[in-house]
């Protein structure tokens, strides 16, 4: 009898004192100067992209006034890609009965818009590469109800049009992607229809695991002029050991995104998830403030890619990137940031 | 009041696979890894099914066909071909997550928001009345699991039934009753994935998708509701503090259902807390460990008392 009270007490008392050290970040805002807003962000991993939507996110909100710890409260939660705890994260929302819910990553807006239309809240998106295909949105882009957003559809077409400029000769493009990674595949098959009209064939290898990478990273650098990358989590975090077995072959490696390029990639036609959070704060902004409802905006995407480029990698493959590249590049690397 | 809801709701929807893992860890003794794999198997069956247009009910006993399978196929694997333990249940899990990207039509991601589910359809909405509307997944919940519950708790009861807790006790027993152990094997690991894909099931439905990485862990969740479970409220060698309160004792498939519904609990006070994703794994861990250890404790107790 008094065991079981014993393992009930230990139990509460060990949680509590793990508990102890880390207390939430929010901070609370100060009274007076108006309406003040808390909001939940929930993010289902931690990844540089992610991360930098987050950031861009709180910009754009404070671009339109809603400053953190000033008239707004931040609830943050990151899932650490667990489906369970993305649920008990938005559960969590909900019951503090947050103005606004902001999923960042597919699963995440998918979670946060099952609980948010029960409980009446709005829910803000971004980074979902197809929120018609997650059925976030309609296929003509309309809401499906109080959820809207941004997505992070890469600009294919563009890619392609900048590999061209800088490979004039090459013929084969190579693409590791992930089977189970949804975004990965539609994007492939945006690589397949639009290849043909620059010239290009897609070499593409399915893997499914981390520890596959290595392997399809040698029988596909034999079979290929360059690479391009996806935004595929998996490929993208092992993306050192494809930069490695590329740079051996003298063969370049398109990124699709800024930290991409940062750590290696020739060049990339990417997204700025800074700004796409900005984009995506503004819209969280106009829901909060109650100018438009989320039911009443289509979901938005960044028309204009910019040119990222690592002068430092263009060296190594000998390789000039073209005057017109880097003359409109939003921004250049002159070394590989290990 | 959400909050709690949540959790209940949460703890409700892994009860009913805990209840397969009580059958597997507790009565069987056998570590049972491929619920990690019958828990989404049953979430993408299910969205598959109702994008087919199947009726939601129809596709929890689809789920949980298809689980029990999944189940005869470790137990299978373990009796007739003699792999240990532990490996078929590995062997399956492997297996599985290459089938259930199959049976979900080679999508990671299935969204069915605009199914009618067993939570929201045609139905409820003629019948529920407005103030109810709040609880009725909740309700829903209770009654699938209530029904689960009494089932496993008759069937405990047959004759096969005593025979499966047999087996976990006594093997030569069961042999010295002319029965064969291994069938016995398989048809608790039947049931037990058959709840755990009905739990994939009820998961889909409930959160509008299914995602192949929502079977991560399902293993630990079992585990850590059915040891904080019968720790708790009824202890093998003891009592517990249910009986202090003057309350009657519970049946272990009670007790698994609570534990599920007080480690969910435990989670969402954790994210309440401000407690990171990352640090949570953490915590169920030293839960478990506390809870182990304070039984264990008491066994050594009991038998230097003997």
């Amino acid at each position: 009898m008094k065991k079981s009270f014993k393992a009930l007490f230990l139990t509460t008392a060990v949680t509590a004192s793990l508990l102890g050290g880390c207390s939430g970040s929010s901070s609370s805002p100060a009274p007076g100067d108006g309406a003040s807003y808390t909001i939940g962000i929930g993010q289902f991993a931690a990844h540089g992209s992610l991360d930098n939507c987050r950031e861009g996110f709180l910009l754009g909100l404070a671009e339109e006034g809603i400053v953190e710890g000033q008239n707004l409260t931040v609830l943050y939660e990151n899932s650490q890609a667990d489906g369970g705890i993305a649920s008990q994260i938005i559960t969590n929302f909900a019951s503090q009965k947050v103005d606004l819910i902001c999923g960042i990553a597919t699963p995440m807006a998918q979670t946060a818009y099952g609980v948010g239309k029960r409980q009446d809240i709005p829910v803000i998106f971004t980074a979902v590469t197809d929120p018609a295909a997650a059925e976030l949105a309609n296929a003509d882009g309309t809401p499906v109800g109080e959820i809207t957003g941004t997505s992070d559809k890469l600009p294919v077409t563009q890619q392609l049009q900048m590999i061209r400029t800088m490979l004039p000769d090459a013929k084969t493009i190579g693409i590791i992607y992930t089977t189970s990674e949804v975004n990965s595949l539609s994007t492939i098959e945006e690589y397949k229809a639009a290849s043909g009209d620059y010239g290009f064939e897609i070499v593409d290898i399915g893997i499914s695991t981390t520890a596959d990478v290595p392997l399809a990273a040698d029988s596909l650098l034999e079979k290929v002029d360059c690479v391009t990358n996806l935004t595929d989590n998996t490929v993208v975090a092992s993306l050192p050991v494809i930069l490695d077995k590329a740079a051996r072959k003298n063969i370049p490696v398109f990124g699709s995104e800024i930290e991409q390029v940062k750590i290696g990639c020739l060049a990339a036609m990417g997204l700025d998830y800074i700004d796409l959070g900005k984009q995506t704060g503004r819209m969280a902004a106009a829901v909060l403030k109650g100018e438009k409802k989320a039911s009443e905006m289509n979901y938005e995407v960044i028309e204009e890619a910019a040119f990222y480029g690592n002068t430092k990698v263009a060296e190594n493959l000998g390789i000039t990137i073209p005057e017109e590249l880097t003359s409109s590049a939003k921004e250049l690397f002159t070394d590989i940031d290990q | 009041m959400t909050l709690l809801l949540g959790v209940l709701e949460e703890g409700l929807i892994y009860g009913v696979m805990a209840l397969g893992v009580y059958i597997t860890y507790k009565i069987l003794d056998f570590p049972d890894l491929s619920v990690d794999s019958t828990f989404p198997m049953g979430a993408a069956l299910t969205a598959s099914a109702l994008l087919a247009g199947i009726h939601p009910a129809a596709t929890l006993l689809l789920s949980f066909g298809a689980g029990a399978l999944a189940g005869c196929a470790t137990g299978f694997i373990h009796v007739k071909l003699k792999v240990r333990d532990l490996l078929s249940g590995i062997i399956v899990m492997t297996g599985l997550y290459s089938l259930n990207l199959r049976f979900a039509g080679g999508r990671a991601n299935v969204p069915v928001f605009t199914q009618d589910t067993i939570f929201e359809n045609q139905f409820l909405a003629d019948h529920i009345p407005q103030w109810l509307s709040p609880y009725t997944m909740a309700l829903i919940l209770f009654l699938i699991i209530a029904v689960c519950k009494v089932l496993l708790d008759l069937y405990l009861n047959t004759r096969s039934g005593y025979l499966l807790r047999a087996v976990g006790d006594n093997e030569s027993l069961v042999t010295s009753l002319a029965k064969d152990k291994g069938m016995v094997k398989i048809l608790g690991l039947a049931i037990a994935n058959g709840f755990s894909a009905l739990a994939g099931s009820i998961y889909c439905q409930h959160k509008g998708f299914f995602e192949i990485s929502v079977g991560t862990g399902t293993i630990v969740i079992g585990l850590a509701s059915v040891i904080i479970g019968i720790q708790l409220l009824c202890p093998e060698n003891g009592t517990s503090f249910l009986n202090s309160l003057k309350l009657p004792q519970v049946r272990p498939t009670t007790a698994v259902i609570a534990g599920s519904v007080v480690y969910k609990a435990c989670i969402s006070l954790a994210i309440s807390l401000g407690m990171e994703a990352n640090d949570l794994k953490l915590i169920t861990s030293i839960l478990f460990l506390v809870i182990l250890v304070v039984s264990t404790e008491r066994r050594k107790k009991v038998k230097s008392h003997a």
